[in-house]
């Protein structure tokens, strides 16, 4: 995907605190973008799944939130990174149902209902990286 | 690690046999356990048959958040409480319905008056008697006016 890319927003996490606060300054980047309140919602709600994905399984990595312009109309692409110990069974995963002591199961698969694009590159022993785009509708 | 700069607090009051929880928009989880510790005491405290978890200022509910209404319901319940939840916003629906959550067991009502209403039915839908308040039988005709022990209770206009 092309796309002008502007200003993106790095968020270091390592706690809930670093996911509550990267989840909040998503909404408030959606809303800005002139994206609907439902949309902007979805955006907040997939920072903090994979934020707590990153916080719970790796202990620490980021996330990148970008909005991009491009002629069919504005995006915003969720970048999660880590160094954690990676996803085995990744098709598993998305399909839902892997349930945690903090979750409903819903993670990662329910974040991929909500997004319009969704990949995951993971890497048992080396870590996940998700990218996972909402477009204005 | 757990230091959020969370300016909204949660509050808890009780209200006839309700117990009105008014969830902050951002919560840690340690702020999640102690919130629901906090609903359990007051609800054994005040014998609340019904607890309202007030979600009107959460803009964002995670599925985090989801495990929270599950757990405080599940937990409420063993306590013979009942859980409501109200004050959902548009947004946050959509966006629950579409990551799947869902919350078995558990009323949903629109405001504070329709939690108070359906407390005060009597019953609740499995048929199970969630009330015996002297003075708030079932009546066909509910009146909304009709005076109540808490004072902090506000009453609804007439529509």
């Amino acid at each position: 995907m092309t796309g002008q890319a502007q200003n993106p927003k790095r968020f270091s996490i390592s706690s809930v605190v670093d996911v509550v606060q990267a989840r909040r300054s998503g909404l408030e980047l959606a809303l800005k973008m002139g994206f609907h309140p439902a949309e902007a919602n979805k955006v907040a709600v997939v920072i903090s799944e994979l934020g707590r994905n990153i916080e719970l399984y790796a202990g620490q990595g980021s996330i990148t939130v970008t909005p991009h312009t491009e002629v069919k109309g504005q995006y915003i692409e969720i970048i999660a990174e880590d160094q954690g110990p990676g996803i085995p069974d990744v098709a598993r995963v998305l399909k839902g149902g892997y349930t945690t002591s903090s979750g409903m199961g819903l993670g990662i698969s329910g974040s991929q209902r909500l997004m319009d694009e969704f990949e995951i590159h993971s890497v048992v022993g080396q870590g996940t990286r998700i990218r996972a785009v909402k477009r204005m509708q | 690690m757990e230091n959020l700069d969370i300016t909204e607090t949660s509050t808890i009051q009780k209200l006839e046999n309700l117990l009105l929880v008014a969830v902050p928009r951002d919560l840690t989880d340690r702020d999640v356990l102690k919130l629901r510790r906090q609903v359990l005491e007051e609800t054994r405290r005040y014998h609340s048959q019904w607890v309202l978890l007030d979600f009107s200022r959460v803009d964002i509910c995670d599925s985090f958040f989801g495990r929270f209404i599950q757990s405080t319901a599940r937990m409420a319940g063993l306590m013979g409480a009942n859980v409501a939840v109200a004050g959902l916003q548009d947004a946050v629906i959509e966006t629950m319905v579409e990551l799947g959550m869902t919350l078995p067991n558990i009323h949903a009502v629109l405001d504070l008056d329709d939690a108070l209403a359906l407390s005060r039915e009597g019953e609740t839908d499995d048929g199970l008697l969630a009330m015996e308040s002297p003075g708030h039988a079932i009546t066909d005709s509910l009146s909304l006016d009709s005076p109540f022990d808490d004072s902090t209770f506000i009453p609804p206009t007439e529509v």
